[in-house]
């Protein structure tokens, strides 16, 4: 796997949508290439930032009152 | 004796429903609430989305995913109800994805490595995350609320939005791209960042042709795009 080829599919890689072969012959070309490893490593911090600080909006109670008594079974 | 025996069909089917989907209502609003950026908007999103799955029920095949099943009626619900009133998606600033794809894989002259980005991210706020993820086109906002706050795969996502998994792929790769280089950018805001950093050249498949490409041309992987 080359520089190009690697910087197309890192995202694959962290998401675990890479291919077994493709696996191996990416984390080798890590391991040699200080760049692409830097990349990706950068790359990766920002979605583990992402999913860490993102605060989850919670559904506010009245919501699931307002759906469950919409809801046709809970009526009459 | 016959009403009664579909009143009380209609009722098992109520409870099953509820027992079903009545968990999932946390992460529908969570991304309603990104997608439609007001709570007003998102708890209609999300009672209607609601509403609808309860009808469709008779429709939803057991033992797939239920969960992707709410979230596409909610896509769709979303799509009716909110994109028809919204501008055109604004014109992120493509050049930017290059410059911070760039300045990561830059060396000096020794073949150092120089890594300041990486440390800022400990100081980014919270705030600037949201707002990173606010600011994206909602094309880009929803693969990236999906893979990466509800952790769905690539072939769920393409079910989801009724796109081939290459756009998937493709939309993902420019959404985080786009979150990266937003975050890089209040970086240098706050000065936690150099803005001179000097970039050695490296090829970005999102701007070869230094235009944002629209989605309907996200052919970059492979499959081609429907839609």
């Amino acid at each position: 796997m080359d520089c190009k080829h690697v910087s197309q599919v890192f995202y694959l890689f962290f998401d675990n949508e890479l291919a077994e072969e493709e696996k191996e012959s990416f984390e080798v070309h890590l391991t040699h290439c200080p760049a692409c490893a830097q990349h990706v490593l950068l790359a990766r911090k920002v979605l583990l930032t992402l999913r860490k600080r993102c605060n989850r909006q919670i559904a506010p109670h009245s919501l699931r009152v307002r759906i469950l008594t919409s809801l046709p079974h809970r009526q009459g | 004796m016959e009403a009664q025996r579909a009143a009380s069909a209609e009722h098992e089917k109520g409870w099953d429903f509820e027992a079903l989907a009545m968990p999932f209502v946390d992460a529908l609003y969570n991304t309603a609430y990104r997608m439609t950026r007001n709570a007003e908007d998102a708890e209609d999103l999300v009672q209607e989305t609601y509403l609808k799955a309860y009808r469709y029920y008779d429709k939803f095949e057991p033992g797939t995913n239920f969960k992707a099943w709410l979230f596409k009626i909610m896509k769709n619900t979303f799509i009716n109800n909110y994109r028809k009133q919204q501008q055109a998606p604004p014109q992120s600033d493509f050049a930017e994805i290059e410059e911070s794809f760039e300045s990561v894989v830059s060396k000096d002259a020794t073949g150092q490595i120089k890594s300041p980005e990486a440390e800022f991210l400990e100081n980014v706020l919270d705030e600037d995350v949201q707002r990173a993820l606010d600011d994206l086109p909602p094309d880009y906002r929803i693969v990236v609320l999906l893979a990466d706050l509800e952790g769905f795969s690539y072939k769920e996502i393409a079910e989801i939005l009724e796109v081939p998994v290459g756009t998937v792929m493709s939309r993902l790769y420019r959404g985080r791209r786009l979150l990266e280089a937003a975050m890089l950018r209040y970086a240098r805001e706050y000065g936690y960042l150099r803005s001179g950093d000097q970039p050695t050249k490296m090829r970005s498949r999102v701007s070869e042709d230094g235009k944002p490409a629209t989605p309907a041309s996200d052919t970059e992987f492979s499959e081609p795009a429907q839609g």
